[in-house]
């Protein structure tokens, strides 16, 4: 459904993206991790042309993004994304947050962008914050209202980069929450993220991306059980020291899943 | 109006002419640019000083004259002061006593450049009134640029040379202003550089400053255009020269950290 | 007025006979400095090298040119740019050109200022959404922009209205120039005259920058706008 074909990104003499190719399909959620600067970033911000690809070809459903004649803003409005500092609109309540795209892209009518966007707020259980403004939320709840957003154009793919890496730990478990919930209904997603919880019980595939190459890909029970490279194991072990035990994460998913 | 085609070099040329009338405004423009700025400083230093360490009461003196300063029109300080004493005369003069004598005297030399005869006021009542405007109300806004950077120097440093058994004023006085008035160069050569621009005012109370000149020559040449023109010129390429002065003086004097 | 006018009497005098026209002045400078300053602003930030070298070029120009000159200018060095109109209203009309002209250049930096201190995290997202640059300049940079540029706005109108007591050189009658026509047969009340007339634009400019400034800042604050 979205295919990234041999991608190459550079700022000045740094390279980025090596070559980076990979498809999602219909309902499938990959999950990309990787040390810092290894170009995870960068990598979803070329999918969706915010920072256009040197060289290599993004498709979705088989219409090649980087075509000459396409318009890249239609093909963004199809693409959703949740940023890691959720960006939401400073000047904007977060009912209005969900809604602009609806109204300003989309354009529809004021009051069935509203009653859309309060639908959203819903599914992200952020309904009866909707007049508040961004800065008087916590980052949790800022992030949902960042998915909403996302989730209110009804894209056919969302990017999540990073999304809970800039949350307080005891936010972490609502945003994910909502992440699982969004996933197991159906929807495609790209996610950049190291909470091997979240991959575990959703991903259809993990990628491990260093130095602007994927370096191995799999199943999260491969990357759990028997990862073949140095590299991964080493990441993994550091991640291990950094969010405690991924198996203790996996127990607690798994608990998640069973409710 | 008096030309019916334009004709740029013949009115340059024309305005050149007088460039013995330009150069004696240009250098009433700097005697009052530097005086200005001077008193400016050392008033705003003091300002800045009082408004930061000068307990309640001074403190607030300060504050309410940096704030009346700037927010009244210069132009209005201006005629204030030049006003004073007539105002001052009308009351003495009721009262049966001799009145402020005004405008009775002068400094005036003659500089020969070439063929010309320069006659050049340095200093009469005018100018004393024009400068006394220009430095009072410069102080007023070099005094928040001042105070800027004290704040930003922090008490840390203050208390750090109390602590060693510095007085406080000793302590301003070698730790914060040292720090401040580098710190400051930035913004200070803001107001520094623009201020050339400001002493044009002193026209009002008829001191032939470059502005005023301007006027004697479009009397003389009826270039209007050119000769305003020309002289808005000068006053850019002034500006300009002095800020990019600045820049490099606080190139040269920066240390790092500070 | 036959006996001397008492200070009370002058003060309401200037403000009923002078204020209009100074407010007049200061709005439409303000006004035209605002629209010519915004475009300044956005050549600056998105207009690429050549549109923003001419923006910057105009700013350090206008703002290197002492206003009276830059009044002169239009009043008396061109006169004939007002041809349209009466010749009695062209100085009028050519103090607001200045006042617009040299605001715009003021007004341009500050724009240019509260655009760039937009975090850029807000286009991206905008962008992420679907709306092209302008869409998302129009409906989720500049709104923000405008909100931050408030308390430095509120320097820029203090400013021009004080500058608009320049027009007072050019036979308009402003409130300096009312202040000077109550006073003119009485040396004693020349000087309080100036401090009368220093007060209406104190009540004119500071508490306005105060509030403005201030407190619009702690707002932007607590809406987790202006960075950091």
């Amino acid at each position: 459904m979205i295919r990234i074909v041999d991608g190459w990104k550079s700022y000045g003499d740094l390279q980025v993206l090596k070559g980076v190719s990979f498809e999602v399909g219909e309902q499938e959620v990959k999950v990309i991790f990787g040390p810092s600067g290894s170009g995870k970033s960068t990598l979803l911000r070329c999918i969706n042309m915010l920072d256009p690809l040197d060289k290599g070809e993004v498709y979705l459903h088989e219409q090649n993004l980087i075509a000459p004649g396409v318009n890249p803003n239609m093909m963004r409005a199809r693409i959703g994304m949740v940023f890691q500092h959720f960006n939401l609109f400073a000047h904007l309540k977060a009912i209005d947050n969900v809604s602009i795209g609806l109204r300003r892209v989309k354009k529809l009518p004021k009051e069935e962008a509203r009653a859309k966007a309060l639908e959203m707020l819903g599914r992200v259980k952020m309904a009866k914050w909707a007049d508040h403004y961004p800065a008087q939320l916590s980052g949790g709840q800022q992030q949902r209202v960042g998915i909403a957003r996302a989730l209110s154009m009804k894209p056919d793919v969302i990017l999540f980069d990073e999304p809970t890496s800039a949350l307080d730990p005891e936010l972490i478990g609502e945003v994910l929450q909502v992440m699982l919930d969004i996933a197991k209904s159906g929807t495609t997603m790209i996610v950049v993220t190291h909470e091997m919880g979240f991959a575990k019980a959703v991903a259809s595939e993990m990628l491990f991306l260093d130095n602007g190459i994927i370096v191995e890909r799999g199943t999260p029970q491969h990357f759990f059980v028997s990862p073949k490279s140095e590299r991964v194991k080493h990441f993994l072990k550091q991640l291990d020291i950094l969010y405690g035990s991924h198996k203790e994460l996996l127990k607690r998913s798994n608990e998640e899943e069973s409710k | 109006m008096f030309q019916v085609l334009p004709q740029p070099i013949e009115d340059i040329l024309r305005v050149l002419e007088y460039w013995d009338h330009i150069l004696a405004g240009f250098l009433t423009t700097m005697e009052l640019y530097g005086g200005a700025l001077v008193m400016g400083f050392f008033l705003g230093l003091l300002l800045a000083l009082l408004r930061q360490y000068g307990g309640i009461i001074l403190s607030r003196i300060a504050t309410g004259y940096i704030e009346i300063i700037r927010g009244t029109p210069l132009l209005a300080q201006l005629f204030f002061i030049y006003f004073l004493p007539y105002s001052m005369n009308s009351i003495l003069e009721a009262q049966g006593l001799s009145p402020i004598p005004i405008g009775k005297w002068n400094i005036q030399t003659d500089i020969i450049i070439l063929d010309r005869i320069i006659t050049y006021t340095i200093f009469d009542h005018r100018m004393l009134v024009g400068l006394l405007t220009l430095g009072l109300n410069s102080a007023a806004y070099q005094a928040e640029y001042i105070r800027g950077a004290i704040k930003s120097v922090g008490t840390g440093q203050l208390l750090a040379a109390q602590s060693l058994g510095m007085s406080r004023l000793a302590a301003i006085r070698h730790v914060v202003l040292p720090q401040a008035l580098r710190r400051v160069i930035p913004a200070w050569s803001n107001e520094a550089a623009y201020l050339p621009k400001y002493t044009v005012v002193v026209f009002f109370i008829g001191v032939v400053d470059l502005f005023g000149e301007a006027h004697f020559i479009v009397a003389n040449t009826f270039r209007t255009l050119t000769t305003y023109v020309f002289i808005a010129l000068i006053f850019l390429a002034l500006i300009t020269i002095v800020s990019k002065a600045l820049d490099f003086i606080h190139k040269r004097t920066s240390i790092p950290g500070v | 007025m036959v006996e001397t006018p008492d200070l009370p009497s002058i003060f309401f005098y200037i403000l009923v006979n002078g204020l209009p026209t100074t407010l007049l002045l200061t709005a439409l400078g303000l006004l035209g400095g605002f629209v010519l300053g915004l475009s300044l602003a956005i050549m600056r930030v998105y207009g690429g090298i050549e549109l923003g070298w001419i923006a910057s070029a105009y700013e350090k120009v206008l703002r290197g040119i002492p206003l009276l000159i830059l009044i002169s200018i239009f009043v008396f060095g061109i006169p004939g740019i007002f041809w349209f109109i009466d010749p009695l209203m062209r100085p009028f009309f050519g103090v607001i050109l200045a006042l617009g002209l040299r605001s715009g250049a003021y007004q341009s930096q500050l724009f240019r200022g509260a655009i760039l201190s937009v975090d850029p995290g807000q286009m991206m997202a905008a962008r992420a959404l679907g709306m092209n640059q302008f869409q998302a300049f129009r409906h989720i940079v500049l709104p923000q922009a405008l909100r931050l540029a408030i308390p430095s706005w509120s320097n820029e109108y203090a400013v021009v209205i004080k500058d608009s007591s320049y027009a007072y050189g050019f036979g308009i009658i402003e409130m300096l120039k009312v202040a000077f026509r109550v006073s003119a047969n009485y040396p004693l009340l020349w000087a309080p005259t100036m401090v009368v007339v220093a007060i209406i634009y104190f009540i004119f400019t500071f508490p306005i920058t105060k509030m403005f400034g201030e407190r619009q800042t702690k707002k932007l604050k607590k809406l987790g706008m202006g960075g950091d």
